[in-house]
């Protein structure tokens, strides 16, 4: 009896890690832009945030009116949801999905680079609590800041100086965030072939480390400022202004 | 001196087989390799503790780090067997020597793995030259030894695996492609001949478990037995795949 032989299929059935979905799927254009994300508009966020922030070393009055000029940009409630929350939401949750999905393997091979994968994705998750709970408290509760600019500095200090965790809160989110930009922009350099060469990537990796170093020193001066270098006062600084100004009348055309 | 060398070895009968660990000391001679250790324990297959077994199923061929087949984890690291010098490792291991089946592949028995998902990878993207045809296609273009000097060094690769196992992305939730195949798209498409299915390769990449699993851990390049430079390699073919994804985009 003749029996037709089958071809036998082109992929085998293999156990264990699957064979490359050749061209299939979208998982390339969602790791890309969890990458591109992190550098703008986030990144770019977080150096205008810490920028701002260091304005507090000038005093309440500055910071009130810095704020005030940030909550004056036009369209400002849609660059926030637009360029802030958003993607932020994205690159959290997605950043998220990248490291429950790594095998971390440092206690087997603790090479350097093998540390720093770790890393991201440690200060990505401490990144990730600690902005959902700052956002919470500092943007969504509490005294609202873009009707009342100038409580920004006493909300700041209220908050820093009211819990004896605060601090040092404060304190390890800005390093680890700091961390995770500077070895995300590198990774970025990395992975999108920027910075193909071991020397080039060796050079960009100092680029790299002194500017989360200046990002975050300026981060933790602007923490200790508003905690320490004046009294607490709840007083509004940039009280809402009326002004009694009475714009000309038109006279009447002849 | 030491008289013996202890070996602990992960054993398993077959595939669906449950793991066992045996022990064994074999008399010390200077100047072994991890694979005439094995062959040492196939010449009197007999435990330490004095029970008769079977010999240790391995795999190796050339016994000088040119077939890549003879991978596995020694003192608990992905290496080959046959550049693993017992001397070393059992300084290493604190007079003991550790052997164990790669942990990423499916075991076929002992210390022998199926590693076809990374033969099965490299179909995928194509990685050789296509010159068959039915007629004699001639001489194909000369290659500049600006180019040569480049692909040289991924040229070297043995298909050993060990960039997989060491990767942290490389697993079965990820089913990342892995670095090896990754050098091997590059090597192809940098040949001048290879070239004419770059593109196919590169699409081939952007698909799940591709380039962009990478988390650059830079592992691959640290194992790699064979000195590859497969960071350069990533890099590389994630600026080629972005591009060839733009391109397709608007071509569409």
């Amino acid at each position: 009896m003749a029996t037709t032989a089958s071809a036998p299929p082109a992929t085998p059935q293999l156990k264990g890690v699957q064979p490359l979905r050749a061209g299939e799927g979208n998982s390339f254009l969602w790791r890309r832009l969890h990458s591109l994300t992190g550098i703008v508009p986030i990144g770019a966020f977080l150096i205008e945030h810490i920028v701002s922030n260091f304005e507090v070393v000038n005093g309440p009055l500055a910071y009130a009116q810095q704020v005030k000029f940030l909550n004056g940009l036009p369209l400002v409630r849609v660059l926030e949801w637009g360029l802030i929350f958003i993607p932020l939401l994205y690159h959290a949750l997605y950043g998220v999905f990248i490291a429950v999905r790594g095998r971390t393997n440092v206690n087997v091979y603790p090479w350097a680079g093998n540390w720093m994968y770790l890393s991201q994705r440690v200060t990505g998750l401490i990144a990730f609590a600690y902005i959902l709970y700052h956002v919470l408290t500092q943007r969504f509760m509490g005294v609202s800041l873009p009707e009342h600019p100038g409580l920004a500095y006493a909300k700041v200090q209220f908050e820093l100086l009211s819990h004896w965790y605060a601090i040092p809160v404060y304190v390890i989110a800005m390093i680890a965030t700091c961390w995770h930009f500077a070895y995300g922009i590198w990774l970025f350099a990395a992975k999108w072939g920027i910075t193909p060469g071991n020397v080039a990537r060796r050079r960009f990796g100092w680029v790299c480390t002194i500017g989360g170093a200046v990002l975050c020193i300026m981060g933790l001066v602007s923490i200790f400022t508003v905690a320490y270098s004046r009294p607490y006062s709840p007083e509004d600084v940039m009280p809402a202004q009326y002004d009694n100004v009475v714009a000309p009348t038109v006279p009447p055309q002849q | 001196m030491p008289t013996t060398i202890e070996v602990e070895i992960k054993r398993q009968n077959g595939p669906d087989g449950t793991g066992a660990v045996e022990n064994f000391s074999i008399p010390y001679r200077p100047n072994m390799n991890i694979t005439s250790l094995l062959g040492e324990i196939a010449l009197n297959p007999v435990t330490k503790e004095g029970k008769a077994t079977t010999p240790i199923t391995y795999d190796s061929n050339c016994l000088e780090e040119i077939c890549g087949s003879c991978a596995m984890l020694i003192n608990g690291k992905a290496r080959m067997a046959c550049s693993a010098l017992v001397d070393k490792m059992l300084e290493e291991g604190g007079g003991k020597i550790k052997l164990a089946p790669l942990s990423k592949f499916p075991v076929v028995r002992d210390l022998a793995v199926d590693r076809a998902v990374l033969f099965e990878n490299l179909k995928k993207v194509k990685a050789w030259v296509p010159i068959d045809g039915t007629y004699d296609l001639g001489a194909g273009p000369k290659q500049a030894p600006q180019i040569q000097e480049e692909r040289y060094p991924l040229s070297n690769c043995i298909s050993c695996t060990i960039c997989m196992e060491v990767c942290p992305q490389f697993n079965d939730v990820t089913n990342f492609v892995g670095a090896a195949t990754i050098g091997q798209a590059k090597l192809f498409n940098m040949d001048p001949s290879g070239s004419v299915l770059k593109e196919e390769r590169l699409r081939a990449l952007s698909g799940d478990g591709g380039v962009q699993e990478c988390g650059f851990a830079q592992n691959c390049v640290q194992a790699c037995p064979k000195g590859l430079p497969l960071t350069e390699a990533i890099s590389d073919i994630g600026r080629d795949v972005f591009v060839q994804k733009v391109k397709d985009f608007f071509r569409a």
